[in-house]
């Protein structure tokens, strides 16, 4: 596949490295933690799933750390991945523009509440 | 049936993106079919998918390097801001492509939603989309089945020849084993086996090569080597030298195999690395000094072979490619050593040997292999070719025929071209002639034959199935001595791996 820039990083690459911070995660854990995280608005269907997955992966973002069951959904192989060192960089850089950006906009008074 | 559904609609991706993903999306799909159920669940799962169709299909084609980027770049320099890839519109040709998706899915929704299936479709319509798939013929990238549709053909007496490297990918979706029955040194064949393991479809699913070409004892440099880092090649290629089995030095198609598989690993950035497993039990030929010496060791490679199987493979939930000489993995009645083994212990596996057009006396060459995409696999069950005797066509017409039906001897047949045009690449006279490797073959050979035998050819590539002519000593060379008695003994403790 040809190779892909993620500068700056498209909102499904994001969730997905937000989603594997904690452990290792197969495509449908992936999937169903961004469903998690973003509250039930975002539901990844598998082509922009696996396509920004190649995407993350060729950038070095992620890494494939090999293929085993998950005993709550049965014998089937699942391919695992996990966030690199450079991965995690760049999830936290990200979160810290967007942390600016709603500063900004709580100072413009165009949000309200409790966000961030 | 929405799996099916969904493998179909799956052929809309390019070729790249299904060999990846193909199965990890079905496997998705199932997943997801599994945990939403009820209507209104089903329903909002194939908006989704038809969404995600609609918009990843055009994207995964006409996406250029850094699209993704180029969509999102800062408005200014050094500003703060994000932008997704989502807010900025799709190309004219995405629109239209994305248009003709969505309404063509949403009438294969309406069907499949509203369970009305059997009764808005003639009842055969299914079946014959499949039967279409299934019959395009090799030589295509277009003809490309998803892996969940196996390697089964319809029950007639045309074959189907697939695409070989498709047909390989696609058995690994049924299966965890693949074995395939080599023939030895064959250019032909190693040309396509050095592409498919540099196929990103076979990588992504495939863990281990396990090869006959390959002494055991040096597992620990072959790991190393092609996990890519600096092992010299004198160290390296012992593994493929000082094979125990080797009747004369290896073909330079061996060297290449193991190089193509270190290339294709350092390729996959990111991604888990293939491993190749050496078959080859793990004597030493330095410490070789008679035939009492070799003898435990080559009585028990195909043990050995099925044991690393067993420990390195199944024993790690893994899948594999398996390659040996075609006579080692023939079914004769029933399988064979290696295949009863490995079945023993739980795999799968599926057969695959090569073969030619000779399907009779070395003269007797079938015009219909000629119709044929290069290379290609052929299922054998109900088909002519599965009907063939199965040594003329394996053995190049070299031997005699036999009542063994090639349907009964493999699961498929891998076709890389007329038997004439077959060639076998042969070690260099110069890395032999004089040289310390060369005496050290002389030598090998007389503990393994009686005698030096002539392993010098002036021609590094010849035919690989030449016409079998009276030999010119025969009868007159000296006998070949009794077996050693250590025939009889198990294979030696494991040393370390070098």
């Amino acid at each position: 596949m040809p190779k892909r820039k993620l500068d700056p990083l498209p909102s499904a690459a994001f969730q997905i490295l937000l989603s594997l911070a904690d452990e290792e995660k197969h495509g449908y854990a992936i999937m169903r933690q961004i469903q998690e995280q973003t509250g039930g608005r975002t539901r990844l269907g598998p082509g922009t799933l696996y396509s920004s997955i190649e995407s993350l992966l060729q950038e070095g973002l992620i890494e494939e750390v090999g293929a085993h069951s998950d005993a709550e959904l049965g014998h089937e192989r699942r391919r695992y991945y996990r966030i690199t060192q450079s991965g995690r960089k760049l999830a936290r850089q990200e979160a810290e523009k967007m942390a600016d950006v709603l500063r900004v906009a709580r100072a413009r008074k165009i949000l309200r509440g409790d966000y961030v | 049936m929405s799996e099916k559904m969904y493998a179909l609609l799956l052929q809309l991706y390019p070729l790249q993106f299904r060999e990846a993903y193909g199965d990890e999306a079905l496997q998705l799909l199932r997943d997801r079919a599994r945990d939403e159920r009820g209507f209104m669940p089903q329903l909002r799962l194939w908006l989704n998918l038809l969404g995600d169709l609609a918009v990843s299909i055009p994207r995964e084609y006409w996406r250029e390097e850094g699209l993704i980027g180029a969509a999102a770049r800062p408005n200014l320099c050094g500003a703060p801001g994000f932008q997704v890839l989502e807010s900025d519109g799709p190309r004219l040709g995405a629109q239209f492509c994305a248009g003709v998706l969505s309404l063509a899915g949403f009438v294969l929704l309406l069907i499949v939603i509203g369970n009305s299936w059997n009764y808005l479709l003639p009842g055969a319509w299914f079946e014959q989309l499949q039967v279409l798939g299934e019959a395009r013929t090799a030589g295509s990238e277009a003809h490309l089945l998803p892996a969940s549709f196996g390697l089964a053909q319809t029950q007639s007496a045309q074959p189907n020849p697939q695409d070989a490297t498709s047909a390989i990918v696609q058995a690994f979706g049924t299966h965890n084993v693949v074995m395939f029955g080599e023939a030895h040194g064959n250019r032909q064949e190693y040309e396509w086996l050095c592409k498919l393991v540099g196929t990103a479809g076979f990588a992504d699913r495939v863990d281990d090569i396990v090869v006959e070409f390959g002494n055991s004892l040096y597992q620990k440099s072959v790991d190393r080597y092609i996990a890519g880092e600096d092992v010299p090649l004198e160290q390296v290629r012992k593994a493929w030298r000082n094979v125990i089995g080797s009747v004369g030095p290896p073909s330079p198609v061996y060297e290449q195999f193991y190089r193509a598989v270190r290339e294709a690993n350092m390729k996959r950035r990111g991604k888990h690395r293939m491993r190749l497993l050496l078959g080859d039990p793990y004597g030493d030929w330095e410490k070789i000094n008679d035939a009492e010496g070799l003898g435990p060791y080559l009585v028990h490679r195909d043990e050995w072979y099925a044991q690393v199987v067993k420990d390195e493979v199944l024993a790690k939930n893994h899948r594999a490619l398996l390659i040996m000489g075609a006579g080692h993995f023939l079914r004769r009645n029933g399988p064979g050593l290696v295949e009863g083994q490995i079945r023993a212990a739980g795999a799968n596996p599926y057969l695959v040997v090569f073969g030619t057009n000779a399907v009779g006396g070395y003269d007797d060459l079938d015009k219909r292999f000629d119709a044929w995409g290069l290379p290609a696999i052929v299922a054998l069950s109900g088909s002519w070719v599965g009907d063939l005797p199965a040594m003329p066509v394996v053995s190049g017409g070299t031997g005699p025929a036999t009542q063994l039906k090639l349907s009964d001897a493999a699961d498929a047949l891998l076709y890389v071209g007329p038997r004439d045009g077959l060639t076998q690449l042969r070690m260099p006279r110069s890395e032999l002639d004089g040289t310390p490797y060369g005496i050290e073959m002389a030598r090998r050979l007389t503990i393994l034959m009686g005698r030096p035998g002539n392993f010098l050819y002036d021609q590094p590539e010849a035919p690989q199935f030449e016409r079998l002519q009276p030999h010119p000593n025969a009868g007159g060379g000296p006998p070949m001595g009794a077996p050693p008695k250590s025939i009889h003994d198990p294979l030696p403790p494991r040393p370390p791996s070098q």
